[in-house]
């Protein structure tokens, strides 16, 4: 079964994979230009007469990087597919602004004291796009869905038991107390609440039927996903009439539509075009300080590898300021651990540097010398491939031969699975709970852990961290674990990408978000 | 992309008689076809500079300056630098290395199979003649890039493959071509005079076939390595050829296409300048030799087009 | 004729015979397993045994390969790896993009073609005729895609007349279609006017030295009334020949036009499923565009045999 993990890997990357191309934390936009963040406090909620009212209405063209690869939201991994998705279903908690779990379809909930009983309540009035009343029912068959297909499966790990006591009501009996509970449920639309009676027909993956902002009309496999307002909308808005979300493979047609005025919105911009479109007062640019990484790992169960110190040397041989700026341009920022620093978790350490003799000291301690390095890269990201020519020539400085092999991704991952590499590079997108961040990438049991590194007091301190209901508890045993993990240099951390999008300033009420979930309820146009 | 679609038993068909090797003779009229040698000088420095890249080019082509990202042509760089701060001159050096490599592989490979196959097909006949034949002309049913983006689909994007399947789209060219000499000698006085005289069949083909053969070979072999740079360059250029780091032409014009509206000009135009020259360089010699050894046939076009 | 005509039907169903056995074959050459590398982020047993079974893979070899092409025969190429949806309808859906930019090419080709051709031959020897071979030969050399990079440059980027790549379908905005095809039509249209500007030179020429010309010149006859009324009435058929054959080859090479201008055609959607692993799709476009290729290039030689009747003889 070693397809598996590869394929697990790639879900979760793949959540993201919009973020191909995205830069660094830095703050968003002048809020002169447009801020559209804080319609929904001010608008009366839950009145879509008055929003219709307040509408100028219109089609919001949208363009989007790749085909959706289907429409189901509990078995697409596709980031195109959840960008659409993203407007037409709602979770019962949904990341806020802030990235920390805010109500959606429940609008409330309490825990246990053993902390192992969740209780649920359902906004009222809830209703889907067939017309049909959100219930309990929906809810967990939903989750028993997502359970069951596989794709998001792992995320309801701590859950053992569903229960629909009344309508309204929803209770999960856990296995182990889960601190990222409403993370895990929420995170994004692969969690997403749909009709049981869609789930129980399988019309899920042709129809999707939501409660989101905006009803499925049409897809056209390599053209476009057409979605119409949905009136009853729970919460503020649509303001739209509709989304065409056209499908535009190439970036520079992209960005050339967006100034044509063909498109209003584009889901990802080149970054060594930044500059340029930052001058452009035609275009509105999003940058907002992403919640993804990319980094290298060596292979633990290979010689010379498995010593921490020559591990350490390499990492002192980088100089991933260096690395950044070749493959991000000014779009991303630098960093020795995996979570940037707009996070809560942030954890502010860089032991490393560029430092050539402590990288050479550690060599030669080690007693390694004309060593050759076989790096795994894939053309399906491309930031891998650049970010390998440029750590060839700076190892090339401490006598470190660098072998670039570049594949396309399914070979990558069958290699990566087969420990067929002394050292990989790729990113890791859409984490948001410091859980998702280490554990299955560290843990010596960690499904992700391909390199095979195994440290007990790491081991020790993810478990505690796991079950550890107080944030501040938990945020220093992450701590504790990361610096760990970076000294160990289990993953040589890189950069934190921006996620970059641009908009027509006809477009208001909208605002990039670092979980790249393009939310268009409170856009207007025009 | 053009491709080959004329039929060159046609264009291979021997003359005649069979004839001694006119090296200087070939030699002497290329050179006086000004287009052929000025095609020759080119190829030559091409060669020149492949095979000692690493003096002739001014860096290494993987060092990269990141402070001098995308620098226009100037006295450092003369062909400007690309998005790693790298010497987009050094690249084309080290580039011809990449692009001859693959052209003599993988024309190596449909000379020597097609040749074989030829010479197997025209000199059996039978069965065996009407199965390779319509095999080969089934491999000539496909457009040229098309069946090489089938081929390298199947295997994974390489160098090893690409050359592998240039060499197997070039293969029925040669093949074809070899069976129609073959069969024009097969039945010569000559010949039969000797196979009636107990001569082997290795004999009469080293000694009276191959040489036959050997002229319209020689011009379809520049000619196919013509268009094997621009079929690598185009297989690169999709992204399913060469992998990066090599420094091939048709990957940088891949990544130089990223960087055409930041106005990195020069990053698309000295690759592409280079695989011009090249595939020019060996139109012209290909159509010199012909010229030289055979004024009688057409134009060079036809390695790019026609029945 | 009409035996010719057997003849040459009766090999062209052969080779696509051939063709049809090697595009199946495909999907059996790649090493390893092919459906779940296309699988990719969704792998999930059930849906493995489900495309397995679609795609017939679980049957004996021969019985696979008859099934795969009585379907294809009746239209229906299987469904793609990676979105489940027929292949025949997504390469309907990519056609009228690739068939207006071969279409357009061709007539790019035939404008430079034909006046630079006529005037070549009608001056051979004077600088004219080495400017159109020098610019055949230039044509022939220089690589499209690079063509179309400096293309875009210049007349996108530097200038911005045009747009740099994208397309829009004539029926939804013909201006904006028309504004959108230049640059790609103009790439691969030159290369195909490098070619037939030979040809058309070397029929004009040919036709030029004929019996009956030579005659007419003899008599006194007007040169532009000769031109018009015996020359160019024998050139035109192996140009018409010559260029039914380009417009095959055209279909087969456009892909990477396509690329280089973000075109949808089936092209690019072939290079999509590539990378994807998709061999459905990959094998639909493979085998579409190899049926259309052979069936012009049919066409053409039952033409031309109409036309020219010694060829049928020969």
């Amino acid at each position: 079964m070693r397809w598996r993990y590869p394929f697990a890997l790639l879900a979760v990357l793949a959540l993201f994979a919009t973020a191909c191309d995205e830069g660094d934390p830095v703050d968003v936009d002048d809020p002169t230009t447009d801020d559209p963040v804080d319609d929904p406090v001010d608008d009366p909620v839950d009145d879509p007469v008055d929003d219709d009212e307040a509408a100028v209405g219109g089609t919001l063209v949208a363009a989007i990087g790749g085909d959706p690869d289907q429409l189901d939201p509990h078995t697409t991994t596709s980031s195109f597919a959840f960008t659409v998705l993203e407007n037409v279903y709602d979770t019962l908690v949904q990341p806020g602004d802030d990235l920390t779990p805010e109500p959606a379809l429940a609008e409330s909930w309490e825990i246990s004291d053993d902390l192992l009983t969740w209780t649920f309540t359902l906004r009222d009035g809830v209703t889907f796009h067939d017309g049909s009343p959100l219930t309990a029912a929906d809810v967990v068959a939903s989750f028993e869905r997502i359970a069951e297909e596989g794709a998001n499966a792992f995320r309801l790990g701590a859950i053992d038991a569903y229960d629909a006591p009344d309508d309204l009501t929803v209770v999960m009996e856990l296995n182990r107390p889960a601190p990222n509970l409403l993370d895990q449920i929420g995170a994004f639309k692969g969690m997403a609440i749909a009709p049981a009676a869609a789930i129980e027909a399988g019309t899920l993956g042709d129809e999707p039927i939501g409660t989101g902002p905006f009803a499925f009309v049409s897809f056209t496999p390599g053209d476009n996903v057409v979605l119409e307002a949905n009136p009853d909308y729970w919460d503020d808005g649509p303001f739209l009439d509709g989304i065409d979300f056209r499908v535009i493979p190439d970036e520079s047609v992209k960005v050339t539509n967006l100034e044509t005025g063909e498109v209003d919105w584009i889901d990802s911009v080149p970054p060594q075009q930044l500059d340029q479109l930052e001058a452009d007062d035609q275009i509105v640019l999003g940058r907002v300080a992403g919640n993804d990484y990319w980094y290298m790992s060596l292979n633990n169960d290979r010689e010379p590898f498995d010593d921490p110190n020559v591990r350490r040397a390499i990492a002192f041989a980088l100089d991933i300021e260096i690395i950044t700026e070749a493959a991000k341009f000014d779009a991303a920022t630098p960093n020795e651990t995996a979570i940037p620093e707009t996070s809560f978790w942030y954890f502010d350490y860089a032991p490393f540097g560029q430092d050539l003799d402590e990288a050479q000291r550690l060599l030669d301690e080690a007693g390694v010398s004309d060593l050759t390095i076989d790096l795994m890269v894939t053309n399906e990201f491309p930031e891998t491939v650049t970010s390998a020519q440029v750590i060839a020539s700076q190892l090339a400085e401490v006598g470190i031969d660098v072998e670039i092999r570049t594949e396309d991704f399914s070979t990558w991952l069958a290699d990566q699975g087969d420990g067929e590499f002394d050292a990989f590079a790729l990113g890791w997108l859409g984490n948001i709970d410091p859980d998702d961040f280490y554990y299955a990438q560290h843990h010596s049991t960690g499904g992700f852990n391909f390199q095979g590194f195994a440290d007990d007091e790491v081991d020790e301190l993810l478990d505690g961290a796991r079950v550890e209901t107080d944030a501040d508890a938990r945020k220093e045993l992450y701590a504790q674990a990361a610096a760990r993990i970076v000294d160990l240099a289990s993953y040589i951390y890189f950069y934190n990408p921006e996620i970059l999008e641009a908009w027509s300033p006809e477009g208001t009420g909208y605002e990039a978000r670092p979980d790249v979930a393009p939310r268009f309820a409170t856009t207007r146009k025009g | 992309m053009t491709e080959p679609t004329h039929d060159p038993a046609e264009e291979l068909q021997a003359p005649d008689e069979p004839s001694e090797p006119r090296w200087r003779e070939t030699l002497s009229a290329l050179l006086k076809n000004r287009l052929a040698a000025a095609g020759m000088i080119v190829l030559a420095l091409l060669i020149l500079s492949a095979v000692f890249a690493d003096l002739v080019a001014p860096y290494a082509y993987t060092d990269g300056d990141i402070v001098r990202r995308l620098e226009p042509p100037g006295r450092d760089h003369w062909f400007g630098t690309d998005e790693l701060g790298r010497d987009v001159l050094s690249r084309v050096i080290f580039g011809a290395r990449v692009s001859l490599q693959v052209g003599a592989v993988a024309v190596g490979i449909s000379l020597m199979v097609g040749t074989l196959i030829g010479l197997i097909s025209g000199y059996r006949g039978g069965w065996i003649d009407a199965v390779l034949m319509r095999t080969m002309d089934v491999l000539f049913s496909f457009p040229v890039v098309l069946l090489a983006i089938a081929i390298v689909a199947v295997l994974t994007p390489s160098l090893r493959n690409t050359m592998i399947a240039i060499g197997v789209v070039f293969t029925p060219i040669f093949a074809r071509g070899v069976r129609g000499s073959v069969l024009s000698v097969r039945e010569e006085v000559y010949v039969r005079a000797s196979r009636s005289l107990g001569a082997s069949d290795w004999r009469i083909i080293s000694r009276h076939v191959l040489p036959n053969v050997a002229a319209p070979v020689i011009v379809q072999t520049s000619l196919s390595l013509a268009f094997a740079i621009l079929t690598e360059a185009a297989l690169s250029y999709l992204g399913i050829g060469v992998q990066p780091p090599r420094p091939a032409w048709g990957l940088m014009l891949l990544d130089a296409q990223g960087f055409i509206p930041t106005g990195a000009w020069w990053m698309s135009l000295f690759p592409g300048l280079a695989i011009f020259l090249t595939v020019m360089a060996l139109n012209l010699v290909g159509d010199g030799l012909r010229d030289a050894l055979d004024p009688k046939q057409r134009s060079i076009i036809q390695s790019r087009g026609v029945t | 004729m009409g035996r010719y005509v057997l003849r040459r039907t009766a090999q062209a169903a052969v080779a696509l015979l051939g063709v049809s056995i090697v595009v199946f074959a495909l999907i059996h050459l790649v090493p390893g397993d092919p459906v779940r590398p296309a699988l990719g982020t969704r792998f999930d047993q059930e849906l493995y045994e489900t495309l397995i079974a679609r795609a017939g893979l679980d049957q004996p070899l021969l019985l696979q390969y008859w099934n795969w092409l009585t379907s294809a025969l009746t239209g229906d190429l299987g469904v793609s790896f990676r979105t489940g949806q027929p292949v025949t309808g997504a390469l309907l859906q990519r056609l009228p993009a690739t068939m207006l930019l071969a279409f357009a090419a061709l007539l790019v080709g035939l404008l430079i073609a034909l006046p630079a051709g006529i005037v070549s031959a009608v001056r051979q020897g004077r600088p004219v005729d080495y400017a159109a071979s020098s610019f055949s030969q230039i044509g022939v050399s220089v690589p499209d895609f690079w063509f179309g990079l400096l293309l875009i440059l210049v007349f996108a980027r530097s200038l911005g007349w045009l747009p740099p790549s994208g397309y829009v379908s004539p029926l939804e905005d013909p201006v904006e279609a028309i504004r959108r095809l230049i640059l790609p039509a103009t790439t691969a249209g030159v290369v195909t006017g490098a070619i037939l500007t030979r040809f058309v030179r070397s029929s004009v020429l040919e036709a030029m030295g004929a019996e009956h010309v030579r005659l007419a010149r003899a008599k006194g006859m007007p040169e532009r009334y000769i031109l018009r009324h015996h020359v160019l009435r024998n050139a035109w058929i192996p140009v018409v020949t010559i260029t039914g054959l380009q417009l095959a080859t055209l279909l087969g090479g456009i892909v990477v036009v396509e690329v280089v201008f973000a075109w949808p055609g089936i092209g690019r959607l072939a290079l999509d499923a590539v990378v994807r692993r998709d061999y459905p799709v990959l094998q639909g476009a493979v085998l579409l565009i190899a049926t259309g290729f052979l069936l012009i290039n049919l066409l053409v030689d039952l033409l031309y045999a109409r036309l020219d009747p010694r060829i049928t003889t020969s």
